[in-house]
């Protein structure tokens, strides 16, 4: 039921540990959505460096931009966003305009705690208001949690003004029935470690966001009978590593560790009682050829097999 | 340079790139290989998510130093964790003129959200703390871990958030009208009365006494974070610094190595190149299970389920053939690292090794190929 919140969700929150592909989850997701028919957005959240070419086809800017039917791309940056934000802030464009040339106050603002991560999640409030979908690609585990906690840090520290109550409508938004957020893990001991710490994290300083949906990526589904892995590692412990066979035995035993870790991953992860979407790995696709826009649309196609939903996509 | 060069010749290693490229380990293990050629070494992490503590098999460790031991050693190696809460209260005691004035800042509200809770102030601190544990002359080398890449770069950008905010000018200008001997008011003509009319409007007054409050209080510590931060960055460029580009052959990751690449160019930091980890490696031909390991199956594989040993056999076809497909295209990968590489820097690698390393004997063998590439 939670699974499918994640695609019938307004507002989705990817992160996870870096290197578990985050955003290639979060562009995946988009990219379903999409092909639903839902009018989607996915954001990256001030980047430095986007991953969003490789991924969607196009450099995200802060107004989104199409990269496919209903699926637009942005990137929230910081400066833009507070102009948005004064803006609807302050009524006055003239007066809007005087700021934004003071070059000390824009450095007041942008050093003042939680001005910009306020500023950042309010842009992402207000797409929330004009898109059906938009999936937000955060920043990894520790860093998410330090922005999420925000607009509670500024709940608390401000008492009226309107930073108070913008604050105070992102808690109510984190806190709706259709705000998801979504955690992505790999089948590997510290990623899981990681990934359990985060939800305990969120769980603390976000109790009213829902728990988030776990997403397995790059899973490896068992194939070996057990009458193959006792055979394997027979053979693995008489051959030569160093040999042709060896290599053979090895090239055995890293797909086995691979079903291993993927068992091992499920059976921690299930001490959250949470339900997790398994994405397979590159390999089981169909091959690592393609760049990374076609392992989104794997990934999309894969999600959508597991949610045993219909799109209206390309195959 | 080789990988004992990088070790030997060198105070400061800082291993930076993107995450889950066993980053941690790696710099665990040059560490560890440090320590073998008898230097006194310590591994710092300034990660949330206690992965040193996890790779060096230990349950975790705090702000102090902890002592691994590892057998038949000459040197020596210790491990700490950053904390980023405790070494901000540390920072604030040392710069503070008195204790009253540290007392103060350490109880205003807005100082708490701070240290406690906003992004990038952790990236601050590491840096603190790096300098403080360079300097005190206790380590021949320290090796950092840094937090995934796009945070990283915040910890390059000293003196940081915490010190922009507490910036000469904008404390100056923010607290005029503050000023008891001025009179409130009195300074506030043009914009200057505007802008603050619509800060009251954005933050509430209260919020902004609160502020001024903590400017008044931080007023004097300034120049020692600008101080300190100007040592730090000159801590980064010195000769025994090196900093050290961390990836796995993933398409992010290779695109995340040549980018800090470029940055740290930019910036005119010493990197000594590239260590490329996590690589599938194979053979040279493509082997025939049947002819290989054939007999060797059905012999051993008598007492199980019929048929066991041929399935078996094409399933390591299978296995074989996909692996040569993604060891191809790692190496295409990382030759475009190479090509993103300047003169005079290095490049190592790195298999990945079989289960997780997280204990000193793969952290060792992890090492050796690293020294030995």
């Amino acid at each position: 039921m939670s699974i499918q919140g994640l695609v019938d969700a307004r507002l989705v929150l990817v992160t996870g540990k870096g290197g578990t592909g985050k955003s290639s989850v979060a562009a995946a997701l988009g990219r379903l959505s999409a092909e639903r028919g839902r009018r989607t957005v996915v954001v990256e959240i001030d980047v430095m460096q986007t991953s969003m070419p490789g991924l969607l086809g196009r450099t995200p800017e802060y107004a989104p931009r199409p990269v496919a039917p209903h699926l637009d791309v942005c990137n929230v940056t910081w400066a833009h966003a507070l102009e948005e934000w004064l803006e609807q802030a302050i009524p006055v464009q003239r007066v809007v305009k005087l700021i934004l040339r003071n070059r000390l106050v824009e450095l007041f603002l942008d050093a003042t705690p939680g001005v910009r991560e306020i500023v950042i999640l309010s842009r992402v409030a207000t797409l929330c208001e004009r898109y059906d979908q938009v999936v937000v690609d955060l920043p990894a585990s520790g860093h998410a949690i330090a922005l999420l906690q925000v607009p509670w840090v500024a709940d608390d520290l401000l008492h009226d003004g309107p930073i108070h109550q913008r604050a105070g409508e992102l808690i109510a938004l984190l806190g709706r029935p259709d705000t998801r957020p979504c955690v992505v893990v790999l089948p590997e001991e510290l990623v899981v470690n990681e990934t359990l710490e985060l939800c305990e994290g969120l769980a603390r300083v976000a109790p009213v966001l829902a728990p988030p949906v776990l997403l397995l990526n790059q899973a490896a589904a068992p194939s070996l009978a057990e009458d193959e892995r006792v055979l394997l590692e027979r053979i693995a412990a008489v051959v030569d590593p160093a040999s042709a066979a060896g290599e053979l035995a090895a090239a055995g035993r890293w797909e086995a560790d691979l079903e291993r870790a993927t068992a091992q991953a499920l059976e921690r992860l299930s001490t959250l009682g949470r339900p997790v979407v398994q994405f397979p790995r590159l390999g089981a696709l169909g091959g690592f050829q393609g760049g990374p826009e076609a392992v989104v649309r794997q990934l999309a196609r894969a999600l959508a097999r597991e949610l045993a939903i219909p799109t209206g996509g390309e195959p | 340079m080789t990988g004992a060069d990088l070790l030997l010749d060198h105070k400061l290693v800082i291993c930076v790139g993107s995450g889950g490229v066993g980053k941690t380990s790696v710099a665990a293990a040059l560490g560890l290989q440090a320590a073998l050629a008898g230097r006194k070494v310590l591994v710092l992490t300034i990660d949330p998510a206690r992965r040193l503590a996890n790779s060096l098999g230990l349950p975790r460790f705090g702000n102090e130093a902890v002592r691994i031991e590892v057998p038949d050693c000459p040197g020596e190696l210790w491990a700490m964790m950053l904390d980023p809460a405790h070494t901000i209260r540390d920072l604030i005691g040392r710069v503070s003129p008195d204790a009253a004035t540290a007392e103060r800042i350490l109880g205003n509200r807005i100082f708490l959200a701070i240290a406690d809770s906003i992004a990038g102030s952790q990236d601050y601190m590491a840096t603190e703390k790096l300098y403080d544990v360079v300097s005190s002359g206790t380590w021949d080398l320290v090796v950092l871990d840094t937090p995934p890449v796009k945070n990283a770069l915040d910890f390059l950008d000293a003196p940081g958030r915490l010190a922009r905010f507490t910036d000469q000018q904008i404390m100056k200008w923010f607290l005029a009208p503050y000023e008891k001997e001025r009179g409130f008011g009195r300074l506030l003509l043009g914009t200057s009365a505007l802008v603050f009319k619509l800060l009251g409007y954005i933050f509430g007054h209260a919020f902004l006494d609160e502020l001024s409050e903590f400017f008044q209080a931080f007023r004097g510590l300034y120049d020692g974070f600008r101080q300190r931060s100007e040592a730090v960055i000159a801590m980064f460029r010195h000769r025994g610094t090196a900093f050290v580009v961390v990836c796995a052959p993933t398409s992010a990751s290779v695109e995340t190595a040549r980018f800090f690449l470029g940055e740290l160019r930019g910036r005119g930091m010493p990197c000594a190149g590239v260590i490329a980890n996590l690589r599938h490696r194979v053979g040279p031909f493509e082997p025939d299970p049947e002819a290989l390991l054939g007999a060797l199956a059905r012999g051993l594989g008598q007492d199980l389920a019929p048929h066991t040993a041929e399935t078996l056999l094409a399933r390591l076809g299978a296995a074989d053939r996909r692996l040569r497909e993604l060891a191809a295209l790692e190496e295409r990968r990382l030759t475009q690292v190479q090509q993103a590489m300047g003169g005079g820097q290095r490049f190592w690698s790195a298999p990945r090794l079989e289960g997780e390393v997280h204990d000193l004997p793969t952290l060792r063998r992890l090492g050796e190929h690293l020294r030995s590439a």
